[in-house]
């Protein structure tokens, strides 16, 4: 029988059926709850569910930018502040003929995408603390602004807020109005978050370098995310300011602000259902405890503080229990070689990676002072040298990292951009890094399915709106990341968190990612290190059988011994130059080379 | 009109650029930017208010316990919010871990002290004639804490050592520096440098809780234009805020001033996100 | 499945059975239950002077009721929701107090802020409301009909501050400022106009945020426009004190004359000097005020001996604020008394409120008319004459 067609385990497909089952359980109490609230006849809690629905609406927005995105956003109040006044202006009729309500909130949608927008594209230049304190800035002015524009906003005194017409009437059909939305703003969030838009964000997050080399685009899935947890924010403005009845400038507290980021955090990060929880129980918490009302925003603080210093990954963590079944100790990655060609197509010789001339200092230190490097399809070509000599800053450079002082690097014979790394994998180049760079919180699978970013078809909406050519590229992710997985030996391993892989399991996944690129040409950063005997040789297999699919592999590496055995062709750099490079018995034999690095 | 907007704004300005120095001490010690300046800040206000106004000790005995409560501040911050963020594997967690912090002490300050604004105390029992101490005081002090830093960091060893760790920490380490016990130091000295902001500008903020998200924010800009880390800049950069603010005060009126400041922050920020004196960020691959 | 799991979920399928059954239970209103007074008053926050003044007359009023035996052997049980000066937990109170705790009546919300978002929810559940807030629009006898207000509007207080200014004083030219919350900038909006209507020259007008340090540019620019007197509109002692000490700094001799607020206990703390507090003049309410031969009338002598008997503290806050609260607590009581505890029943009554003798004021409604405040009533005082937290009658001033 032929290796390359036998089937992959199929016990992933069973568990996987049992897991959604188990997965959906927490969902259908909480709706059946949420339903049957009403039967209570207790219109207080009706207030009280409604402001949960409307603050988990903005916060399913927010989730998406700090569970997922790990954006500091502290002053996200000033978009609901936004949205409230919006809908409150334009039903008002102060400014301009009322509008109809629904009309009004659907412009509040609007305007909070556009400020989110707005307050989103810092992100992209600043460090996280510059950014959070761009947000607070943000959200006092946007406070200010309403006070000081009375002729719109009433300024002091404020606005009246809509009353929404049958069926969505004040009392229980707002109720129910508020619900409705609330459940398709987590079906679209949870839509996203499952995608490949959704990993990218916790790639940028956790490992943002790997990221950009797997070809996501931060700059346009960041924009795309605040523009849209804009809209949902402005949407739940919209609903507060008909939940208030008026609304005036001092119900947008700095308070409401910290309400909705530690509600995130508390849930934890990268979840749905944990943020949801911790919005539910900060709306409620308060109203249990008369006392307690003064201190709550003390408290909020203080359990944030916990969760930060005991329980990183909040409620979510403690809900997976799945991640906590001890694995099996002595796990041996037994490589699949053969089922390369399942990935990997078939190319024909003649294509070339090179660096011509390339020079480049960072300050004083020169660390690549002229250097030409030429890596051809189907062969290894080995990069060795000492610590220091430019190694792995000449594989940035390729990367498109670093932009040289000097010098050009081309991919057959086409002028390769620099500064722009997240082009590279749409080119078909990948790699591997010298330090593995993970998502630790996430699934040995989601990490790999990150390395297929480029090959998705479907757009944000499409994600977001769960529609048929989605799941067909999350299928199709899906069945190429298991089949990545079972080559280098880890599919066993799929449905684990990615930290709690051991480091030679680490090196070996990022190659299942970079194998996910279907790379013409495959860059490793000392892919042996850490690495045991047994496993070095598996590794040297199969390096050896993805150059024969005909893909041109640059390897760097302090294992002599690997290098001799499977290279092609290895250059040697000292000192940011090429000292010598030739075939593997001429570098063996070199004088210079066997002082300064090799030794005898 | 010119002369107010000198007095005043030199002076807020003086404040701020002292928060911007917080910040940084803070920040060049451990490469950590932590929330509690502006609290330090209000703290230093509010301690003093309570131990010269309520409690009724003399202004130098009480001026020296704000400091001590601010080094102790300090120290608390380093060990319960910064060592244990450090030490794990998300190491940008710090950010929330320090909000956190700012936060409680913020909401005790307003429960326990009160949201009203208090009384801050003349604090030199001499005639304010041509030149008012609240405006002196806080200038003075600026001047002082920059003259007394350099002096720490090029003429004494423990300033060097601070300077070491800042610069190059593993070789710092490799030195046998106690990067530990410099970085306890440093926060303590950031919460000396905080409270005294506070407490020199309190006769113009008043005494109470709501000066620390004033102080978090408009302490911040001098580090954000100046450059982190850079002291100088800090303080070129809090008396041009201060200055603008005031300018703005006058020419358009309190709320577009706020918005005035706001827009330039971003703008320069986006400009060149490393400040303008700062220097581009290091090797990140 | 993990048993941790479990727990979890039936953990949290429990907590939120009781949370809703808990609602299920309407209490039965039997002859001797306590009769529930809804309060939302803002205890905490940064608009909470007033509702600390308030709160101790009203919790004084009610426990002297209870004290002798309730109204008809029931006892008066205040149910205290601390709104924070935060509407979003005014609003929640509101549902709560009206639909789970089901009370006769809510007294409050006792800032104008909270009190926007609370009155048409509370005319919308047609539970009556009493409350002492000044802002024009919050009582509307269509819109609210069962909402009145035992306290002036700011219509009242404007109209007798400009009436001083311009008629006594003989002052033409007027600076006007308040601070950026509700009550301010709607004072300023009400007051300019009508200031204009009498003839006067409003030379500035303007609102600046009350945690604004430096006032000196405001200050600059009211002299440079040539007023004759500045009009402050903020219950913030921080802003009205910063004002006084700026006059005072600048040395620049212009009455002030507005808020009460300006002649509270914690505004005077804020001042750099005792002399800034001259030449100052703010509302006040002539039943509470010293008189020409230096006594307050019977009946606040009366009640300022029964606080100082109690150890009720006056310094740091106003006497008609105490006064207020008692007056809430007593006409309720009293309106229980009359007219028992039904809504219906309750809005009869006061609609036919005739001079109702209150310590603070002497309120009377009418079916078209909710504001029961008399507008000769309200009147100036000097305020740095404080003694006990009230003052003198205002110089010149011929109420």
């Amino acid at each position: 029988m032929d290796a390359a067609a036998a089937p992959i385990a199929t016990r992933p497909a069973q568990t996987g059926r049992v897991a959604r089952i188990e997965a959906a359980v927490p969902w259908v109490v909480l709706a059946a709850a949420a339903v049957a609230l009403p039967l209570f006849d207790d219109s207080y809690a009706g207030v009280i569910a409604q402001r949960a629905c409307i603050y988990w609406i903005l916060c399913a927005g927010l989730n998406l930018v700090v569970g997922y995105a790990g954006q500091i956003a502290i002053g996200w109040v000033a978009l609901l502040t936004l949205g409230a006044y919006t809908t409150a202006v334009l039903t008002a009729g102060t400014v301009m003929e009322p509008w109809h309500p629904y009309i009004a909130l659907v412009a509040s949608g609007v305007m909070g995408a556009a400020f989110g927008f707005i307050i989103g594209l810092p992100a992209l230049r600043l460090r996280t603390f510059y950014f959070a304190m761009t947000t607070l800035g943000f959200s006092t002015i946007v406070t200010q602004v309403a006070l000081a524009w009375k002729s719109v906003t009433g300024g002091g005194i404020g606005t009246p807020g809509p009353v929404f017409p049958w069926p969505f009437e004040p009392g229980w059909g707002f109720y129910y109005f508020c619900l409705l939305l609330a459940a398709l703003a987590t079906w679209m969030t949870a839509n996203i978050a499952s995608s490949r838009f959704g990993r990218g964000l916790v790639a940028i997050r956790d490992a943002e370098v790997a990221a950009e080399a797997s070809g996501v685009a931060k700059g346009r899935l960041l924009m795309t995310v605040f523009l849209f947890s804009g809209a949902l924010a402005g949407v739940a403005g919209g609903l507060f300011s008909s939940l208030q009845s008026y609304i005036t400038p001092d119900a947008f507290t700095f308070d409401l602000s910290v309400l909705f980021f530690i509600a995130i955090l508390i849930g934890g990060r990268g979840s749905i259902l944990g943020p949801l929880l911790g919005t539910i129980i900060l709306t409620v918490l308060p109203e249990f405890a008369a006392p307690l009302v003064a201190w709550s925003t003390f408290l909020y603080a203080a359990l944030l503080l916990v969760i930060v210093l005991a329980i990183p990954g909040g409620i979510a963590d403690l809900l997976d229990y799945k991640n906590r079944r001890p694995l099996e100790q002595h796990r041996e990655i037994v490589t699949r070689p053969e089922l390369l060609s399942r990935i990997l197509k078939r190319q024909d010789g003649g294509g070339a990676l090179e660096l011509r001339g390339i020079e480049l200092h960072f300050g004083g230190v020169r660390a690549i002072d002229g250097l030409d490097l030429e890596v051809r399809s189907g062969e290894v070509h080995g990069l060795i040298g000492p610590n220091g000599s430019g190694k792995t800053t000449a594989l940035n450079v390729i990367s498109g990292y670093y932009r040289p002082q000097a010098g050009q690097a081309r991919l057959d014979g086409e002028t390769l951009p620099f500064l722009e790394p997240h082009t590279r994998a749409g080119q078909r180049i990948a790699r591997t890094f010298q330090t593995p760079r993970l998502i630790g919180g996430a699934s040995v699978l989601e990490n790999v399915m990150i390395g297929g970013t480029v090959e998705g078809r479907c757009s944000f909406t499409e994600a977001m709106l769960s529609l048929p050519r989605h799941h067909r590229d999350e299928a199709h992710l899906h069945e190429a990341a298991m089949t990545a997985l079972a080559t280098v030996g880890l599919e066993g391993l799929a449905a684990v968190r990615a930290d709690r892989l051991q480091h030679s399991e680490l090196r070996f996944m990022e190659i299942a990612r970079a194998l996910m690129v279907r790379p013409a040409f495959l860059l490793l950063d000392e892919p042996a290190a850490g690495l045991s005997a047994e496993e070095i040789r598996r590794l040297g297999a199969l390096i050896k059988a993805i150059s024969r699919s005909g893909t041109g592999v640059l390897l760097v590496e302090h294992h002599a011994d690997l290098i001799f055995d499977i290279c092609d062709r290895v250059t040697v750099l000292n000192l940011g130059k090429v000292l010598a490079a030739g075939t593997p018995a001429e570098i063996r034999a070199h004088r210079e080379v066997v002082s300064a690095y090799l030794g005898a | 009109m010119l002369e107010s907007i000198l007095s005043y704004g030199l002076a807020i300005g003086a404040v701020y650029a002292l928060i911007g120095i917080t910040y940084n001490v803070m920040f060049t010690a451990s490469r950590v930017f932590s929330f509690t300046a502006g609290m330090l800040g209000m703290v230093g206000g509010v301690l003093g208010a309570w131990f010269i106004t309520r409690l009724g000790l003399p202004v130098i005995v009480g001026f020296v316990l704000v400091l001590a409560c601010g080094a102790l501040i300090g120290v608390v911050t380093e060990i319960v919010t910064v060592r244990p963020v450090l030490k794990g594997i998300e190491q940008h967690l710090y950010v929330l871990s320090t909000l956190a912090f700012a936060l409680m002490v913020q909401q005790f300050v307003a429960i326990e002290w009160g949201t009203e604004a208090q009384p801050f105390p003349r604090l030199l029992p001499i005639e304010d004639g041509w030149v008012d101490q609240q405006f002196v005081l806080p200038i003075l002090a600026c001047i002082l804490t920059v003259v007394g830093l350099e002096v720490l960091y090029r003429h004494t060893l423990i300033g060097r050592a601070f300077r070491a760790i800042a610069e190059d920490s593993y070789a710092a380490r490799a030195l046998g520096l106690p990067e530990q016990r410099l970085r306890t130091a440093s926060f303590a000295l950031a919460g000396m440098i905080g409270t005294l902001a506070g407490f020199t500008g309190a006769m113009m903020l008043l005494a109470y809780f709501g000066n620390q998200a004033i102080l978090s924010f408009y302490g911040f800009v001098p580090v954000a234009l100046g450059g982190m880390g850079s002291h100088r800049g800090a303080v070129v950069g809090g008396l041009a805020l201060g200055l603008f603010q005031q300018a703005a005060n006058f020419l358009v009126g309190g709320i577009f001033a706020a918005v005035a400041v706001f827009v330039v922050f971003i703008i320069v920020l986006l400009l060149r996100p490393e400040g303008l004196a700062g220097a581009a960020t290091a090797r990140r691959v | 499945m993990s048993i941790k799991r479990r727990e979890v979920l039936a953990g949290s399928a429990a907590v939120g059975a009781v949370a809703l059954t808990s609602g299920l239970a309407a209490p039965a209103i039997a002859q001797n239950e306590p009769i529930k007074i809804g309060y939302l008053p803002a205890l905490t926050g940064p608009s909470s002077s007033t509702g600390i003044g308030i709160n101790r007359g009203t919790l004084m009023g009610v426990e002297m009721i209870n004290a002798s035996g309730g109204v008809n052997g029931r006892k008066i049980e205040l149910i205290v929701r601390d709104t924070q000066s935060d509407p979003t937990k005014a609003v929640n109170a509101v549902a709560e107090l009206t639909q789970r705790q089901k009370v006769a009546v809510i007294w409050g919300p006792l800032n104008s802020g909270e009190a926007l978002a609370a009155t048409p929810l509370i005319a919308r559940d047609k539970v009556p409301m009493l409350h002492p807030c000044w802002v024009d629009s919050l009582i509307n006898v269509q819109k609210y009909p069962m909402a009145f207000r035992n306290a002036p509007t700011n219509q009242q207080i404007g109209a007798a501050a400009n009436h001083y200014v311009v008629d006594v004083l003989k002052l033409k030219k007027v600076a006007v400022i308040s601070d950026t919350t509700g009550y301010g900038t709607a004072s300023v909006e009400a007051y300019v106009p009508m200031l204009k209507a009498k003839g006067a020259e409003v030379v500035y007008s303007g609102h600046v945020d009350a945690a604004n340090p430096d006032l000196k540019p405001e200050l600059l620019r009211m002299r440079n426009a040539g007023a004759q007197a500045i009009m402050p509109w903020s219950v913030n002692a921080g802003f009205l004190s910063r004002i006084l000490n700026t006059r005072g700094n600048m040395e620049w001799d212009v009455p002030v004359v507005g808020q009460t607020t300006l002649g509270s206990g914690q505004t005077k703390a804020l001042l750099e000097k005792p002399e800034y507090w001259n030449k100052v003049y703010s509302n006040n309410f002539k039943k509470v005020c010293f008189g020409k031969d230096g006594k307050l009338p019977p009946a606040a002598e009366e009640f300022v001996a029964r606080l100082r008997k109690e150890k009720v503290e006056m310094g740091d806050t106003l006497l008609w604020w105490i006064a207020l609260g008692w007056d809430g607590s007593r006409m309720m009581a009293e309106t229980f008394k009359a007219a028992g505890s039904k809504a219906g029943d309750i809005v009869g009554y006061w609609n036919k409120l005739k001079a109702w003798p209150g310590v603070y004021g002497t309120i009377t409604f009418t079916p078209e008319q909710h504001n029961g405040f008399p507008d000769d009533e309200v009147v100036m005082c000097e305020v740095n004459s404080l003694k006990d937290g009230a003052f003198n009658l205002a110089p010149g001033y011929s109420s």
